[in-house]
């Protein structure tokens, strides 16, 4: 149930920081797991959620370990084609996640197909959504990691579909019982005292 | 016009094999029962009994994977079957025993269909070169950026448009699944073992769980260099430092606890041990100590003899130390029916046809000299009945070939009667005991 997420970040260690207009909130979990938040600090919108899993399963025993998992938002990392061996390329559609106050919403950039191409639709099993294309030029399945924590299927006509600027966009209407828990998080947050990120004493030897 | 040809490909792979029959390789397993019992005839092995349950209790321990730094000997005459009960056992351990540890782990795979792959040299011919690969599956499509070991390791693997692949994206590691159906029809002489499969539907990038089997060193290797898995698939390894080695040592106990990885202890397999000298023997000491050391199988032929490197006697030229640490399994001459049950064997091994009266005679000659000479005179006779036009190898053939070659026994007859007409005979007769050091 939903409070078992609140729970969970009750639990969680929690480290606040303000820096370049946001306010970066930083769980560490009883299993070892981080998660990092990162709110606008004017409209209180969620821009990033990303995750750190322990690493439980990797002969590699130092390097794997860093990389984040990005749940909102968009990983802006240096690409670095040599060390991966290889990598999507940049004219490839892109999925983001990025929410709004009232919605899920999922971009996909670089879709120059008219909107009769893509048929969006719930997974049998309500636990994902589907992007096909017509032309077969592009196929995505998803989830709502918020709406599996909180365990409500979802629901096909929750869903719109809005294409411009070579973007589609997924958006999923939120239940009212998630806006309600997002508010008890809100609060939870502003209650946090956060560190101001200024010039730090640094006197270099 | 290519179609042909593809057929003529197919013959030339049936008639030319792709392994050589080797002196053991009728060899399948050790011939056990379920209780461990051995079976008479099973799996190539004959006769041996006693030895074989022996082994077979020795592979249990080993699959048990329980204990280490065991280490059995296997003693016997020439040609009595300590390589091949040490070959059986090697077949019935299978090929992810030697020395390894398992986890299983989910990856990301790349699996699709190849569109397009192109690769670009720059003008200048030197510098980095430059790919792109389009892999698609029935419901779309994806351009990847590739790097400079991924467009070496596609080139290696004569990976081309139309063929299905995987990529494991944490090791770079490519595998051909096979051709597309829809390619099926192209005009294209393919070989034999060409596959066709089915392109793969949904989303290019999948999570799969996968079990890896890799050995104490390639954890090493992959955690001492920072490019990770494709250190390896390069062959350069470098040096491993011992802080590396303590900390994989404890990660794998870490992950032992935990029920991710399961070591399989390995064996090591010493035929001719007699030819080790003491340094060895001590170092051998030393190592089945460690608890993570392998199954250690030794095989001698010899009885009481010098140990290398001392003036000192001992049985079976092994140290009285190493040899109170050993298991010992002793092997018997074989009988005359064994014989001729392995002299079967082989003939089948080796594509021979012969008749009841040739087996017979050729049992007496493998009891009178040995397995090995009667063996190798499997060929030969077969070859001699050929050029006489014969389908079957019979009476006459084996003693053509048994007058063409000699026997140990014969052949030192004839250098006792001959000894004075060879070469460096002035120095004297050399010692009738070989000296081994």
């Amino acid at each position: 149930m939903a409070n078992t997420w609140i729970e969970k970040l009750r639990s969680a260690q929690k480290t606040c920081l303000l820096q370049d207009g946001r306010k970066k909130v930083h769980f560490t979990f009883s299993d070892g797991g981080e998660m990092a938040e990162e709110y606008d600090v004017r409209t209180d919108e969620l821009l990033v959620r990303k995750w750190r899993k322990k690493l439980n399963n990797s002969f590699a025993t130092k390097q794997t370990s860093e990389q984040w998992e990005y749940e909102i938002g968009e990983q802006l990392a240096p690409r670095n084609l040599e060390s991966a061996g290889l990598m999507e390329s940049l004219s490839n559609p892109i999925f983001v996640r990025k929410d709004s106050s009232t919605a899920f919403i999922g971009r996909v950039r670089n879709l120059p197909f008219p909107i009769e191409t893509y048929m969006v639709t719930v997974d049998e099993d309500k636990k994902n959504i589907v992007i096909r294309t017509t032309n077969k030029k592009y196929y995505k399945k998803f989830d709502i990691p918020d709406m599996l924590r909180a365990q409500i299927p979802l629901d096909q006509n929750s869903i719109s579909v809005a294409h411009a600027n070579n973007t589609l966009i997924v958006s999923y209407k939120k239940p009212k019982a998630i806006i309600d828990m997002e508010k008890q998080i809100q609060t939870e947050i502003k209650k946090m005292k956060a560190a101001k990120d200024g010039d730090v004493d640094c006197t270099p030897s | 016009m290519a179609v042909p040809s593809a057929e003529t490909v197919k013959e030339v792979r049936e008639v030319t094999r792709i392994e050589r029959i080797g002196a053991h390789s009728h060899i399948r397993g050790l011939g056990l029962d379920d209780a461990l019992e051995a079976r008479n005839v099973s799996q190539g092995m004959v006769g041996q009994v006693d030895a074989r349950r022996a082994a077979g209790v020795i592979l249990e321990i080993i699959k048990e994977g329980k204990i280490a730094g065991r280490a059995i000997l296997i003693a016997g005459h020439p040609g009595t079957g300590k390589t091949a009960i040490a070959m059986g056992m090697a077949q019935a351990l299978g090929t992810d025993t030697p020395f390894t540890s398992i986890a299983g782990e989910e990856t990301e795979i790349i699996e699709g269909e190849v569109v397009e792959i192109q690769i670009d040299r720059p003008a200048t011919g030197t510098g980095a070169k430059v790919g792109k690969l389009t892999l698609k599956t029935t419901e779309m499509e994806t351009i990847y950026d590739l790097g400079q070991k991924m467009i070496e390791s596609l080139t290696k693997e004569k990976v081309s448009a139309g063929d299905i692949i995987t990529i494991d994206k944490a090791s770079g590691k490519i595998t051909k699944l096979g051709r597309s159906f829809t390619r099926a029809r192209d005009y294209d002489a393919m070989g034999a073992q060409t596959k066709f499969v089915q392109c793969p539907e949904g989303e290019l990038q999948k999570r799969k769980e996968v079990v890896h089997t890799v050995t104490l060193h390639e954890i090493d290797v992959i955690n001492s260099r920072t490019q990770g898995f494709l250190a390896l698939f390069s062959g350069d390894t470098g040096e491993i430092k011992s802080e590396v080695r303590e900390q994989i040592n404890s990660k794998v106990a870490e992950w032992r606890e935990e029920g991710k990885a399961e070591i399989v202890p390995g064996v090591l397999f010493i035929d001719e041990v007699h030819m080790l000298d003491i340094e060895c023997f001590s170092f051998l000491n030393r190592a089945l100590e460690s608890d993570m050391s392998p199954i250690l199988i030794m095989a001698t032929n010899r009885g009481i003899t010098r140990i290398r490197g001392t003036q000192y006697q001992s049985p079976h030229g092994i140290p009285i130390d190493l040899l109170d640490r050993l298991l010992i399994i002793s092997t018997t001459p074989y009988s005359e029916k064994e014989i001729k049950q392995i002299l079967n064997i082989r003939c089948e091994e080796e594509d021979v046809e012969m008749t009841d009266d040739a087996l017979t005679v050729l049992t007496r000659i493998g009891m009178e000299t040995s397995l090995r000479y009667s063996i190798q005179l499997i060929t030969a006779a077969n070859l001699v009945s050929r050029k006489r036009k014969g389908t079957e190898v019979e009476v006459d053939d084996i003693k053509r070939v048994y007058s063409l070659f000699l026997d140990e026994s014969r052949s030192t007859q004839f250098l006792k009667e001959y000894q004075q007409a060879f070469m460096f005979n002035e120095l004297g007769a050399p010692g009738d005991t070989m000296d081994t050091s």
